[in-house]
C-alpha cells in the first residue's frame, strides 16, 4: 500500500514537472496556432542560464528567475516577430513547421557548440533533499514545482480572463480579423503571447534545472512529454493541459513501475497516439475544436 | 472504372505524356549527376568516397520522404521508422545467412505494411499534428527496439557479420559500395519521377492541395495515400539496409532517430520540396557540411553542422519557400508564349436538342439535421436524362446541403439518393469517389482550385476520371480548356485566375470527366453580363451532348432561359416545382422571398 501510495505521488510530483514545462506551449499554440517545436529548446537555454548564474555567482538557483525569465520573453518575442509573423500569410503548414524545427535544430547545436556534450549540474542547494509526507517522501524541489505549476496555470488564467491584455489575447485567438477591426494591434498580441509563453518556460526552468542534469538535450527530453500533454488537455486549454499533466505523470510512474521502467515511454506515447487518433479535440475539450482535423 | 467516351476529339498535335526538362536543367541534372561518380573516382581517395557514398544515400532517402512528404503535403518527420526497419530487417537476416540483397526486400515488404498501418489512422491529422504522430510512433520504435534485445542487441546495438563480397554487400575498399549507392539514388529518382508524372502524381499534388474537389474528381483520396506511404516507406528501408551494411554496425539511437528524420525532410524543403530533383539539389550541397565539419574539425566543431543546417532551414523558409529548385525555375522561365488567343466559349452550332429521356437521378426523402436546426426536410426529386434542373430559395434554405448530399460529401440522417448506370441497373453510392464513379460531377459554390497547379493540370486531374493515360487526359483537358475559353492560361498556375475564370476552372474540371450528371453550384454567381451570356450558351450546349444538369442559381435570367424544370426550397423543404414561368408567379415563392407583406401589397 506505501508502495502504491509513493508510486501515485511520484506520479503527481512528475504530473506537476510536465505541467510547468506545458503551460507556455499550450499559450502559444491556443493564441497564435502555432506548434513550436523549439520549446523545448527554451527549456533548455533556461536551464543553462540558470546553470550558469548559479556556479558563476554563486547564488540559489531559483535568484536565476530574474535574468532567465525576461531573456526568455524577448527570445519568444523576437522568435514571434521574426520567424512565425513573416510566415502567417503563407498559411502552409509545413513551413511553420520547417520553421520551428529549424530554431530547434540550430539551438540545440549552438548549446553543443558552446557547452559541450557533457552534463552540466546546477547545484541544488537543498533542493534535492528529501521531505515526508504522511507515508510518501518527495523531493523539496519537486513540491515547490508542483506548487508553482498550480500557481501559474491560475495565474494565467487569472490575467487571460481579467485584464485587458487578456481580453484582446482572447479576442485574438477567437477571431484575428474581428479583433484587429476592434482596434487590437494583432502583431504585437502575438508577439506578446508568444514572449509569454516563452517566460513561463523561462519559470519551468529555472525549477527544474537543479533537480535534472541539462545537456544540449534536455528540451528533447521534456517537450516530447510536454506535446503529449497538449494535445490529451485539449489543445489551447490551460486547465486541461494541467489535468492532462497529472494524468501522464501517474501513467508514466505507474507503468515504470509495473510494468518496466523502459517501457514507460510506450505507455506515455501510445496514450497519445490514442487520443490523436480517437479523440483529437483532447480528454477535456469541452467543444470541439477541429481546427487541426481535416473534414 | 468506365471505358473512355466515343465524344472525345483527338487533339491537333499530341501532347507529351511528360513534361520534358527544359535542356539547360537537363544538362545540370545530368553533371550533377555525373560528378557524383566521377569526382570520388578521379580523387581517389576513402574520405572523398565516404562523403560522396553518404551524398548518395540521403539523397536517395530524401527523394523518398519527398514522395509522401512532398507530393502529398503529410509532412512525415518519422521516416527514421522504415530506414531503421530496413536497416535491422538487412543486418538481422544477414546474421541468420540471408544476403542483403534479400534482406532489403523483406525490410522493404516489413516497412510498407508498418506504413499503411500507422498511417492510415493518422491521415485525419492535419499539418503539425501529422508530424506530432510520426515523431510519437518514431519514439515507439525506437523504445521497442531497445526493449527486445534478443531480436536487436538492444542498447549495444548489432555488429553486420564480416563475411566480405558482392553477395554480403560488404567490402573492404570503396567503388562497389560507391555503385551501390548511387544506383540506389537512381533507382529512387526513377520511381519518384514515374510516380510524380503519372496519373497517381497528380492525383497526389491535387489532395495536397485541396481533398475536396480531388475527392468530386472521383480521386479516391485515402488509397493514393497510402500507396504514396507505402511506395515511400519501401523505397527508405531499401536504402536502409544498404546503409546499414555500409556502417557495419547499428543501434537504435542512430537508426530511429529524430535527427535523421528532420535532416531527411530538411533535404527536401531546402532543394525544393514536391519536386522530383529537389532532394537530390538539397543532399548533394547540405551533406558535405556535415561530413566536412565532422573529417577537418572533428570533436571541436561538435554542433557546428548542425547549427549551419537550423540557420540555413530558417532562412530558406522564410526567403526561398521553394527552395532551390525554386531559384532555378525562376532563372529558367520561360516567356509567356503561347499565343493562342482567347477562342470564344461559345461552341460550335448546337445540335438539335436530344428529347428529355428516362430517369437517371432519383432522392427520395432527404432528412438532414445540424444539431437543432432541421437544414433538409423531406426532400425528394428526380432528374430524367437530358433535363436541366433549377434548384432555387433564399439563402440558407439548404441548396448547397441538398448538393453534399447527392454528391457524397455529407451523409443524409435518412433518405435515398440512386443513380442510374449507363448499363440501366440502379445503384446507390455512399461516398465522393461511388458518385464520381457513376458520371456525377459537381462544382462547389466557393470555387476549390488546385492553387499551385497550372490550369491544364487542374483540368487533367478530371480528366484523369475516364483517362488513365496522361498524354490522353492532356489532350482532353487542352480540348475542354479551349471550349471553356480557358485556352491562354493553360500553363498559367490557378491561383493567378481572375474570379470568372476560377468558375470556368470549377466547370471546366467536372466536364473534363465526362459526366453524365452535372451538379452546378452557382457558377454564374458574381461574373459579368458578358459571361452570364456564354455560360448560359455553354450549358445548353453542355444539356444537347447528353449531360443530365442540376443547377442551383441566383440569376434569374440563367434560370428562367435554362430550366426545363425548376425545385423551390425554403427552410430544408421544397415550397414549389415545375416550369420556371409558373413557379415564380406562385404566391408561395414570391413570400418566402420577399415575404408576407409583399404578397398583401401586390394583391
Amino acid at each position: 500500500m506505501d508502495i502504491l501510495l509513493q508510486v501515485l505521488a511520484n506520479g503527481l510530483m512528475l504530473g506537476g514537472l510536465f505541467a510547468i514545462v506545458s503551460v507556455g506551449l499550450t499559450l502559444i499554440f491556443g493564441i497564435v496556432k502555432v506548434v513550436n517545436f523549439a520549446h523545448g529548446e527554451f527549456l533548455m537555454l533556461g536551464m543553462y542560464g540558470t546553470y550558469l548564474v548559479t556556479t558563476a555567482l554563486g547564488l540559489h538557483p531559483f535568484v536565476a528567475v530574474i535574468a532567465v525569465v525576461p531573456v526568455l520573453f524577448i527570445l519568444g518575442a523576437l522568435t514571434q516577430r521574426l520567424l512565425i509573423q513573416p510566415l502567417m500569410a503563407s498559411g502552409d503548414d509545413h513551413i511553420q513547421i520547417f520553421a520551428t524545427v529549424g530554431l530547434s535544430t540550430a539551438l540545440i547545436n549552438l548549446a553543443l557548440l558552446v557547452f559541450g556534450a557533457d552534463i552540466a549540474n546546477t547545484p541544488p542547494h537543498g533542493l534535492r533533499a528529501p521531505i515526508e509526507i504522511g507515508p510518501v517522501r518527495v523531493l523539496a524541489g519537486q513540491v515547490v514545482i508542483f506548487l508553482a505549476a498550480i500557481a501559474l496555470v491560475v495565474g494565467l488564467q487569472a490575467f487571460l480572463a481579467r485584464t485587458q491584455t487578456g481580453r484582446a489575447i482572447r479576442a485574438v485567438a477567437q477571431n484575428r480579423a474581428a479583433a484587429e477591426l476592434m482596434g487590437i494591434d494583432v502583431t504585437r498580441i502575438y508577439a506578446l503571447t508568444f514572449g509569454i509563453g516563452a517566460a513561463c518556460v523561462g519559470v519551468a526552468a529555472v525549477l527544474v534545472a537543479p533537480l535534472y542534469p541539462t545537456s544540449p538535450n534536455s528540451g528533447t527530453y521534456f517537450v516530447l512529454t510536454a506535446f503529449v500533454v497538449v494535445v490529451l488537455g485539449g489543445l489551447g486549454s490551460i486547465g486541461g493541459a494541467f489535468a492532462g499533466s497529472l494524468l501522464i505523470g501517474l501513467i508514466d510512474s505507474v507503468a515504470g513501475f509495473y510494468v518496466g521502467s523502459d517501457m514507460r515511454e510506450i505507455a506515455v506515447f501510445g496514450v497519445f497516439l490514442l487520443i490523436l487518433i480517437l479523440r483529437p479535440s483532447g480528454l477535456f475539450g469541452s467543444r470541439l475544436k477541429l481546427a487541426h482535423v481535416s473534414p | 472504372m468506365s471505358t473512355a467516351s466515343p465524344t472525345t476529339t483527338v487533339p491537333r498535335a499530341a501532347p507529351a505524356g511528360t513534361p520534358a526538362l527544359p535542356r539547360w536543367q537537363a544538362a545540370g541534372l545530368a553533371l550533377v549527376l555525373a560528378a557524383l561518380v566521377a569526382v570520388p573516382v578521379a580523387v581517389d581517395n576513402a574520405f572523398v568516397y565516404h562523403v560522396f557514398i553518404t551524398i548518395c544515400v540521403f539523397a536517395a532517402l530524401s527523394t523518398a520522404w519527398n514522395i509522401v512528404g512532398g507530393f502529398t503535403g503529410q509532412l512525415s518527420l518519422g521516416h527514421g521508422i522504415f530506414y531503421g526497419i530496413g536497416a535491422y530487417a538487412g543486418v538481422i537476416l544477414a546474421g541468420l545467412g540471408v544476403t542483403p540483397w534479400l534482406g532489403m526486400f523483406a525490410g522493404a515488404a516489413l516497412a510498407v505494411v508498418v506504413a499503411v498501418a500507422i498511417s492510415y489512422p493518422c491521415f485525419r491529422l492535419r499539418g503539425p499534428f501529422f508530424s506530432l504522430a510520426t515523431i510519437a510512433f518514431l519514439e515507439v520504435f525506437r523504445v521497442l527496439a531497445l526493449h527486445f534485445r534478443e531480436v536487436t542487441g538492444g542498447a549495444t546495438g548489432l555488429m553486420i557479420p564480416l563475411k566480405l563480397g558482392w553477395e554480403w554487400m560488404v567490402f573492404r575498399e570503396r567503388p562497389p559500395q560507391l555503385a551501390i549507392a548511387f544506383g540506389l539514388l537512381l533507382a529512387t529518382l526513377a520511381v519518384a519521377w514515374f510516380v510524380r508524372w503519372r496519373r497517381l502524381g497528380y492525383y497526389l499534388v491535387a489532395t495536397r492541395e485541396r481533398e475536396s474537389a480531388a475527392q468530386a474528381a472521383g480521386v479516391d483520396t485515402v488509397r493514393v495515400r497510402l500507396v504514396a506511404v507505402a511506395v515511400s516507406g519501401g523505397l527508405t528501408a531499401i536504402v536502409g539496409t544498404f546503409h546499414a551494411m555500409y556502417l557495419t554496425y547499428i543501434e537504435p539511437a542512430a537508426m530511429f532517430s529524430l535527427t535523421l528524420s528532420i535532416q531527411i525532410a530538411m533535404f527536401a524543403l531546402i532543394g525544393g520540396i514536391g519536386t522530383v530533383f529537389g532532394p537530390l539539389l538539397g543532399a548533394v550541397l547540405l551533406v558535405p557540411i556535415t561530413e566536412l565539419a565532422r573529417g577537418w574539425l572533428g570533436a571541436k566543431a561538435l554542433g557546428l553542422h548542425g547549427l549551419v543546417y537550423g540557420l540555413v532551414l530558417m532562412l530558406v523558409v522564410l526567403f526561398m519557400p521553394n527552395g532551390l529548385m525554386g531559384l532555378v525555375a525562376r532563372l529558367g522561365r520561360r516567356p509567356a508564349s503561347r499565343g493562342a488567343q482567347a477562342a470564344p466559349a461559345v461552341p460550335a452550332a448546337a445540335a438539335a436538342r436530344p428529347a428529355i429521356g428516362a430517369e437517371i437521378l432519383r432522392v427520395e426523402g432527404l432528412q438532414k439535421h445540424f444539431g437543432g436546426l432541421h437544414v433538409t426536410n423531406d426532400v425528394g426529386f428526380t432528374l430524367r436524362e437530358g433535363e436541366i434542373l433549377g434548384l432555387i430559395g433564399p439563402n440558407g434554405a439548404g441548396k448547397t446541403t441538398v448538393f453534399n448530399m447527392i454528391s457524397g460529401f455529407l451523409r443524409a440522417d435518412s433518405g435515398r439518393v440512386s443513380v442510374r448506370a449507363p448499363d440501366g441497373t440502379w445503384h446507390q453510392p455512399v461516398s465522393p469517389a461511388d458518385f464520381a464513379g457513376l458520371g456525377v460531377g459537381r462544382t462547389f459554390q466557393i470555387v476549390q482550385p488546385f492553387a499551385a497547379m497550372t490550369v491544364e493540370e487542374n483540368i487533367m486531374v478530371g480528366a484523369f476520371h475516364r483517362h488513365a493515360d496522361v498524354r490522353e487526359a492532356r489532350a482532353v483537358a487542352r480540348e475542354t480548356a479551349h471550349r471553356m475559353g480557358l485556352g491562354p492560361w493553360l500553363d498559367v498556375e490557378a491561383r493567378g485566375l481572375t474570379i470568372g475564370g476560377f468558375k470556368r476552372l470549377e466547370v471546366a474540371r467536372v466536364m473534363a470527366m465526362q459526366p453524365r450528371v452535372l451538379l452546378l453550384d452557382e457558377v454564374m454567381a458574381g461574373i459579368n453580363q458578358t459571361d452570364v451570356r456564354r455560360a448560359i450558351d455553354l450549358m445548353l450546349s453542355i444539356r444537347d451532348g447528353g449531360v443530365s444538369i442540376i443547377a442551383i442559381e441566383h440569376v434569374m435570367q440563367a434560370v428562367m432561359s435554362l430550366s426545363d424544370r425548376v425545385i423551390v426550397l425554403n427552410s430544408g423543404r421544397i415550397i414549389a416545382e415545375g416550369r420556371p414561368q409558373e413557379v415564380v408567379r406562385d404566391p408561395v415563392v414570391v413570400e418566402a422571398y420577399l415575404g408576407k407583406e409583399f404578397v398583401h401589397a401586390q394583391a
